[in-house]
């Protein structure tokens, strides 16, 4: 085996252009790859960790309302959310738990004509807003709301309307029972999420919405934040086994339309842009890797005469594929790291498709590659399967190589 | 002579055989007014749960109509004026009127079956509509006659209503109200009929969501006076205000 090796080693140094060639295709399928896998990491983290932590890692609603949710049915709430959201907070994996309101309202200036200009109007209390959704550092003008009359507006609904910080905005939905909710408040701050649906909505107090939706004491829903939201199926679980919480409709976010899709649906596009990779970089091996056997087929002949065996012959292919996808791979990496480093501090523009994405998918306009060390990891061994892949069928041909027609043919 | 009879008898029965026309003309006369002064009381039902407004109303030709929400105390003083084809609103919280538009005309009335729009369809029956006489039927104990109504302008609410008008008091006990597509989207009835400063009046309207089922809208007059004389200022944005 230790000869193996080493006259593997050694035969790197004999066609260095050949092995440079190898390497610098295994390097760029690797560069490749983890650029692409940190843009999907970046695309993954972005979307579903921000989705999850808004719809709340673990949602506890109305059964009625889990039905009709489409149509967030004010009517379907939780009248009094004070002891699910005291149920939630007693699990040790649960970090918080919030009564959130969400409603439709149309809004415009002051005087104005309402009814064109729709908006989402969420209500909640401010720990949510600074802590989940990270409003605070979201804001691109004003402050955060500080008063029961004041409101947050998404920059796409300010904009429509003609409101900046200071204005007084008007306000209209409907109460749990159709009639109609009003409110007249001032605009605290503008929020830019980076995408214009998601910026089509606004904030205000827990107490207003309660107030605008007629529901005191309660709310549409509560939303937990668990510790792992990955993990939150299992918290999800064994929470609806509690007495309190066992009448409602509770579930992890993962569980849910539309995110019960997605995951797959990312997992799956994640898998074929690794696959074609790694198939095309394995390609550019073979074809090297399958120069190298032709040319040294008088020379597999001779050592198979003095006794080297057909496993030995694939094992010697396959120790030199390996030894230069272990170079080409950690420099691939290393180019890889690069660009994705600096793709993830100026961004990619995913156009404003993007931007029309649903609420509850909230893809930016602008999408951060986002470099992990299980990139890195899965970029290298990835590396290293492209090299096995295409160093597969020359070792076996190599192999099936009869010691006289291999001489014959150095002749 | 008997074959003479019988001929006379033939046209007499021609000269009295009623056209839709005439029947959308008294219906018309009946439902619309001058001038109109009302308390009522709307009893919106959904899924079980009912919620009781009571208002004070007042119209004044097709044209016009304000009206004051008295209860629920959440909902008290608010108001609201249409006037032709605007409609005005006054919630206490916005402090200043505001004009109503777009898809917010379409949203129900306080959460009831009936929309802004319904609100502000002036025009009358016989204007809006033309149609046939497809049978006559016993609705409630009462001979009346199936009309099927058809949009002459496609503007309308409900480009098609079959109605089922009473023979005797030219009241529709029934309407079924049409989308374009030929959808049912509400169902209406009259019932309580009577007769206020000579002509016959619905003191009772069900009117029930065919779409959203289980929504169903009972709107009861308590008060009804036609002829009366109302202030110019019921009919302005300072009233709202008031």
């Amino acid at each position: 085996m230790e000869l193996l090796i080493t006259m593997a080693v050694r035969n790197l140094g004999r066609n260095r252009r050949r092995t440079a060639l190898t390497a610098l295709t295994v390097a760029l399928g690797t560069a490749l790859l983890t650029v692409a896998l940190s843009m999907l990491n970046g695309l993954l983290v972005t979307t579903l960790e921000k989705a999850a932590g808004q719809a709340g890692h673990v949602r506890v609603v109305d059964v009625d309302y889990a039905r009709r949710e489409q149509l967030m049915p004010l009517s379907e709430n939780l009248p009094d959310t004070a002891p699910i959201v005291a149920a939630l907070a007693a699990d040790p994996d649960v970090l918080a738990a919030f009564p959130h309101i969400a409603m439709g309202v149309t809004g415009c200036l002051e005087s104005e004509e309402i009814g064109e200009k729709f908006a989402l109007l969420h209500g909640a209390p401010t720990a949510y807003y600074t802590d989940v959704l990270h409003l605070d550092t979201s804001l691109s003008s004003g402050a955060m709301p500080t008063a029961e009359d004041e409101v947050l507006l998404g920059r796409a609904f300010a904009e429509d309307i003609g409101a900046e910080v200071g204005s007084t905005v008007i306000l209209l939905g409907q109460t749990q029972d159709g009639s109609p909710a009003p409110a007249r408040l001032r605009v605290a701050g503008l929020v830019d999420l980076g995408n214009r649906t998601q910026n089509r909505q606004l904030w205000v107090s827990m107490e207003k919405a309660r107030w605008m939706a007629d529901i005191d004491g309660g709310a549409t829903e509560v939303l937990a934040q668990v510790r792992d939201y990955q993990a939150a199926g299992a918290v999800a679980a064994r929470l609806r086994s509690h007495q309190t919480l066992s009448a409602y409709d509770v579930h992890a976010w993962d569980e849910r339309s539309p995110f019960d899709q997605i995951g797959g649906v990312l997992v799956t596009i994640k898998s074929v842009v690794a696959g074609i990779i790694v198939f095309i970089t394995g390609l550019g091996v073979l074809n090297t890797m399958l120069m190298s056997v032709l040319e040294r087929t008088g020379e597999i002949g001779v050592m198979r005469a003095f006794g080297l065996r057909r496993f030995d012959t694939v094992l010697l292919f396959f120790f030199e594929a390996i030894a230069i996808a272990g170079l080409g791979g950690l420099g691939g990496v290393a180019l890889g790291a690069v660009g994705a480093t600096i793709l993830g501090r100026v961004g990619i523009h995913l156009g404003e498709g993007a931007s029309k994405m649903p609420a509850t998918i909230p893809i930016n306009e602008t999408m951060y590659p986002q470099l992990t060390a299980d990139v890195l990891v899965t970029g290298f061994l990835l590396g290293l399967l492209m090299a096995v892949v295409g160093a597969l069928l020359p070792s076996i041909r190599a192999a099936r190589i009869q010691p006289v027609d291999a001489m014959r043919h150095r002749r | 002579m008997n074959l003479l009879l019988c001929f006379l008898a033939f046209v007499s029965g021609l000269a009295h055989a009623v056209t839709v026309e005439e029947i959308l003309t008294k219906i018309d006369a009946n439902l619309t007014y001058e001038a109109r002064e009302s308390s009522l009381q709307m009893v919106v039902t959904k899924k079980g749960r009912s919620k009781t407004y009571r208002m004070h109303s007042f119209g004044r030709g097709q044209e016009d109509m304000a009206m004051e929400y008295l209860e629920p105390a959440r909902d008290k003083g608010t108001k609201m004026l249409k006037k032709t084809d605007d409609l005005w609103m006054y919630l206490p919280s916005f402090e200043k009127p505001q004009k109503i538009s777009g898809h917010m005309l379409r949203q129900g009335l306080m959460g009831s079956d009936m929309s802004y729009e319904d609100l502000m369809e002036s025009s009358r029956w016989q204007t809006m509509y033309n149609g046939t006489i497809a049978a006559e039927e016993v609705i409630e104990g009462r001979k009346c006659w199936k009309v099927e109504l058809k949009a002459k302008e496609s503007t309308v609410s409900y480009p098609k209503r079959v109605i089922w008008v009473d023979q005797a008091n030219y009241i529709p006990l029934r309407q079924e109200l049409y989308a374009l597509s030929g959808m049912l989207l509400k169902s209406w009835t009259m019932g309580d009929v009577r007769s206020i400063e000579g002509r016959e009046f619905p003191m009772k309207m069900v009117v029930e969501d065919q779409v959203q089922k289980g929504s169903v809208t009972e709107i009861v007059f308590e008060k009804v006076t036609f002829k009366v004389a109302l202030a110019e200022e019921v009919f302005s944005l300072r009233w709202l205000e008031r």
